[in-house]
């Protein structure tokens, strides 16, 4: 509990505490504010969607209920469409260039580009490039074609799944493991850290390694509440934010590759794709970036293209 | 200290004939407004939430409206007819059966709350016609709707397991001996009772009634095969099982059965064929039985979720003011071994649960206790299993408990009646939480068997 | 199973029937939805992507409307056990306080649902904590759209007036949330009403009284000789 005095900063999130990375990633920001903020500012994580889930959790922060949250990116693209540039499918060749494209210009006007509605980010976290896993494998796109995958809401990554003909299934978050189980729907997207902490690779015959997405969240805060802040303790706090951000986004290929050995140490298949095949998959869902080139902007492709050759 | 102040208030509140919704939303409201900054939208957020961001919870409205289609149209009076053939004549023979349904619905459905629904407002009937007085038939269906969440599929083992990473298969067939164990040991005690007590039976009418019944009551049993084979069979997952079984039932009622609707003819005509009236296929929609059978079953569910959504704004101001943590930490950190441990793990969850619904504590508890568990070299499966039971209890002790609001409101009888009938089987799930503490096995066996012995990753 | 409710002048007639038709439509649709996903999705390998979230809506719009109607038949679930003990004016005055309790928790939430809702559609929520002091300059949020259903084109009007003239491509968030502020404000009415039906003698209890519907019952049982 905090002490009397002490500015109070609550961060609500969806995820365990202690084993996906943002979970992780919160806990360490957690204890270095009450360590090293002592008497000034007191944080309290409330971890696993106890308090809000992830649309909810940015209505109380809009209406001063929780100060700090780090939903997915594609929740921020009701707040501006450029944000839907993260749901589109290979735009990013692995999550280095990721962290790239969101340290670059593009990236950091990205993170203001929400105040005039309420929210500042302050910085990028990573969970990992996004796999295809269903109960049948997954070589060639037309694996895929026919069948029904739950995907997150969100329009680009229905239009992704639509331009390999898999039909998208809108399904609550508790009920994917079953519904994958009896084959209501045959499969979904996921990072290896959410594969494996859901244990959806018990239900599905493998997981294909596409790496076709990202799944990536924004640490975000309000901006009233921020710029409300003394000085001394904004900055403070800002300098924390940044160093556990570079801290775990820097360990976060280790997680990933934790989990993904996790899931072959408990019996789970993964299909490596190799160049050729990949390019496959790459030129079916490519044509989707023209549908939202008007939302993420050409010049925003245009750099995540860049960044992508030099690695 | 403030948690006992809030927990006299929502019972005093109670007692004084406030209702059950207003009396746990009062208290939570004066609580926050009290101790912490949170703001009243908060409130009116978690109480449209709710019902919007909990989606399991719609198995509720569907299959309240499933049964009042049964009610209403005649398929559940068929069903009971065909029981009391088959099983009326036997001491305690309807009880048991009361059972076995509960636990053939609890291995299709994820919820306990939504067992008592679907089984509860037809079996107590016919408990009722055989007569038995309807506190028995209400205690027993209460508690043998728990079995909902221990019998798999069981939303609060997903929850569990995503909460500590254990395995969600190993989990779920961790809860069938369980689930099935707990099941006999209810049925024998309703067994002793009959004996004892001397409960009404009815008479044996022979096997042509028992044909005949079943014959008769043949579309509403089907309901039954359609339910597990449209989950099992991929087709839909529990939740909109509910729905299909409400659409199954009104189709049923308004054209084969024709007890309702435009083809129903009252009195003792015969009602018509649906050759003789096709615009049926249309008006049957819009029929005033049609609408009174939906209308009653969404008062019911009105009232019901409105308990449920302030239960949960309870949980919400609870959550807020990190109460379960304080209470968990204070008590796990005396430093006990094993047995002691489990002991308070126990009195933590049954406390918790008088307050909290499951899937919300558990998703609280389970993370501070594991790690101490596992510190201890107890079974993460074994200590899921423990948490399910006693989660089962919660539902079925007052002042919070979704089972006993539940039941009370399909058996249209008082909270405190249902939660002195249900006092004896309460009494055996507690014997049953003290074996499946102490005796391991009964819950790692299974899994071990099928999956072989668990790796655990620290 | 429940006595029909009967409404003592034409008005209240009308207003019932409104009332149970829109419990009734509300429950049917959510079912029907949900229904016809099954069926496209296993029949036609497709779906109503807005589907599941219509239906969370629709459940959250039957509980938030209905409830003020179940306060107005008296359906609300309680215990009765404790209060049947005392004598009838001591029970008056404990349904007295009991009315006063339920009518503080619809003020506290519809100020709640109130101030939840304003910056929604574009207006000010309420300041002070307990009890609305004036309108505090809310932040704007009629952008924020819903996650699945898309905004209907004979909508378009809105635009201009709510969302500074750019184009909706989902529901806005004001347009699901409104029966917050509307319900909470349906059910302070109703609270209001059952303490008069007290305080008049008219009725004695807030909640259900199983009690005395036993009782029939059980006569009834008798009665019918069996
Ligand atoms: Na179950
Ligand atoms: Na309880």
């Amino acid at each position: 509990a905090c002490d009397d005095g002490e500015i109070v900063i609550k961060m609500s999130h969806v995820t365990n505490s202690d084993k996906h990375p943002k979970g992780i990633a919160a806990s360490l920001l957690e204890s270095r504010v009450n360590e090293e903020m002592n008497g000034k500012a007191c944080m309290e994580v409330f971890p696993n969607s106890t308090l809000y889930n992830d649309d909810q959790v940015l209505e109380a922060m809009l209406q001063g209920d929780v100060q700090m949250a780090a939903p997915s990116l594609s929740k921020f693209e009701q707040f501006t469409k450029v944000f839907r540039i993260f749901d589109l499918p290979f735009v990013f060749k692995n999550i280095e260039a990721v962290d790239e494209f969101q340290n670059s210009d593009a990236g950091m006007a990205m993170k203001t580009s929400m105040e005039r509605r309420g929210l500042t980010g302050l910085g990028f976290w990573h969970n990992g490039m996004k796999q295809m896993s269903a109960n049948k494998p997954l070589i060639k796109p037309e694996d895929a074609a026919g069948l029904k995958f739950r995907v997150q809401p969100s329009d680009v990554i229905k239009a992704q799944m639509e331009a390999i003909k898999v039909s998208p299934q809108p399904m609550a978050f508790s009920e994917v493991y079953g519904a994958l189980q009896t084959k209501v729907v045959d499969g979904q997207e996921n990072t290896w850290s959410n594969i494996y902490g859901q244990k959806f690779f018990e239900v599905q015959d493998g997981t294909t390694e596409t790496n076709h997405g990202v799944l990536d969240y924004m640490v975000v805060t309000s901006t009233d509440w921020w710029e409300g802040l003394p000085d001394d303790v904004r900055t403070q706090l800002g300098t924390i934010v940044e160093e556990v951000t570079a801290e775990r986004n820097a360990a976060v290929g280790q997680v990933d590759a934790e989990a993904r050995q996790a899931i072959l140490d408990a019996g789970g298949k993964i299909v490596e794709l190799n160049a050729e095949q990949r390019q496959v998959w790459v030129d079916a869902m490519k044509p989707v970036w023209e549908q939202f080139v008007g939302d993420v902007g050409q010049e925003n492709i245009d750099a995540a293209q860049a960044i992508n050759a030099k690695h | 200290m403030e948690v006992l102040v809030l927990f006299m208030m929502v019972i005093g509140l109670m007692l004084m004939g406030v209702p059950i919704a207003v009396s746990l939303g009062t208290s939570s409201i004066l609580f926050l407004l009290v101790l912490s900054d949170t703001s009243l939208a908060s409130i009116a957020q978690t109480l449209f939430q709710a019902m919007a961001g909990h989606y399991t919870l719609l198995a509720i409205p569907f299959f309240v409206l499933a049964s009042a289609f049964m009610s209403t149209g005649g398929v559940a009076r068929r069903i009971i007819r065909f029981s009391i053939a088959l099983v009326g004549h036997l001491p305690g023979g309807l009880a048991i059966a009361g059972v076995f349904a509960c636990m053939m619905f609890a291995a299709l459905s994820g919820s306990s709350p939504a067992t008592v629904v679907a089984i509860g407002s037809i079996v107590i009937v016919g408990m009722r016609e055989v007569g038995y007085t309807k506190d028995f038939a209400a205690g027993v269906i209460a508690v043998a709707g728990t079995l909902g969440i221990l019998i798999p599929p069981s939303i609060v083992m997903v929850v569990y397991a995503s909460a500590t990473d254990v395995s969600v298969g190993r989990m779920f067939l961790a809860g069938v001996i369980p689930g099935l164990l707990a099941g006999f040991m209810l049925m024998l005690t309703i067994y002793i009772i009959a004996r004892i007590r001397n409960l009404p039976k009815g008479e044996w009418h022979g096997w042509g009634e028992v044909r005949r019944s079943g014959i008769e009551a043949g579309w509403g049993l089907f309901l039954i095969v359609i339910i597990l084979g449209g989950i099992y069979g991929g087709i839909f997952t529990p939740t909109e099982a509910a729905a299909v079984a409400a659409i199954y039932a009104f189709l049923i009622s308004s054209f084969v059965y024709r007890d309702m609707g435009p083809l129903h003819v009252k009195g003792d005509g015969h009602n018509l064929a649906l050759w003789e009236k096709p615009m049926a296929l249309i008006t049957a929609f819009f029929h005033r039985d049609t609408r009174d059978t939906l209308f009653e079953a969404g008062k019911l569910t009105v009232t019901l979720m409105f308990i449920i959504a302030n239960a949960l704004i309870l949980k919400h101001v609870l959550t807020d003011e990190q109460i379960p943590q304080q209470i968990s930490s204070a008590m796990l950190n005396a430093g006990f071994g094993p047995v002691m441990f489990l002991v308070i793990v126990n009195v933590i969850l049954l406390i918790g649960g008088q307050f909290m619904e499951p899937s919300g504590l558990l998703v609280i508890v389970a993370p501070l206790v594991f790690p101490i568990a596992m510190e201890l070299g107890i079974d993460p499966i074994h200590l899921g299993i423990i948490m399910v039971v006693n989660m089962e209890i919660g539902m079925i002790t007052p002042p919070v408990g979704l089972n006993l609001f539940v039941t009370s409101g399909v058996a249209n009888m008082p909270m405190m009646n249902v939660v002195r009938a249900a006092l004896p089987f309460l009494a055996v799930l507690f014997v049953f939480l003290i074996m499946v503490t102490y005796i391991p096995i009964i819950s790692t066996w299974l899994p071990t068997l099928m999956m072989g012995p668990e790796i655990i990753v620290k | 199973m429940a006595h029909a409710y009967e409404a003592k002048t034409a008005l209240g007639r009308i207003v019932n029937e409104i009332e149970e038709t829109a419990i009734a439509v509300i429950l049917g649709g959510m079912t029907l939805i949900t229904f016809i996903n099954v069926v496209l999705r296993y029949g036609f390998n497709t779906g109503l992507i807005w589907g599941l979230e219509a239906v969370t809506f629709l459940f959250a719009w039957l509980v938030l409307f209905g409830v003020s109607y179940s306060v107005k038949v008296t359906a609300q679930l309680g215990v009765d056990a404790v209060i049947n003990l005392f004598s009838p004016a001591t029970r008056r005055i404990l349904a007295l306080v009991a009315g006063a309790v339920c009518i503080a928790y619809a003020a506290l939430v519809l100020k709640g649902a109130w101030d939840y809702w304003a910056p929604f559609a574009g207006l000010d929520a309420t300041s002070g904590r307990w009890f609305p002091t004036g309108f505090e300059n809310s932040r704007d949020q009629a952008w924020y759209e819903v996650v699945d259903l898309p905004f209907p084109e004979w909508l378009r009007w809105i635009e201009p007036i709510m969302n500074e003239g750019e184009t909706y491509g989902k529901l806005p968030r004001f347009i699901p949330y409104a029966i917050l502020p509307f319900g909470m404000a349906l059910l302070l009415f109703r609270f209001i009403q059952a303490f008069v039906r007290i305080w008049t003698g008219e009725s004695t209890s807030l909640i259900v009284s199983h009690e005395a519907e036993d009782d029939i019952k059980d006569v009834q049982h008798l009665n019918a000789g069996d």
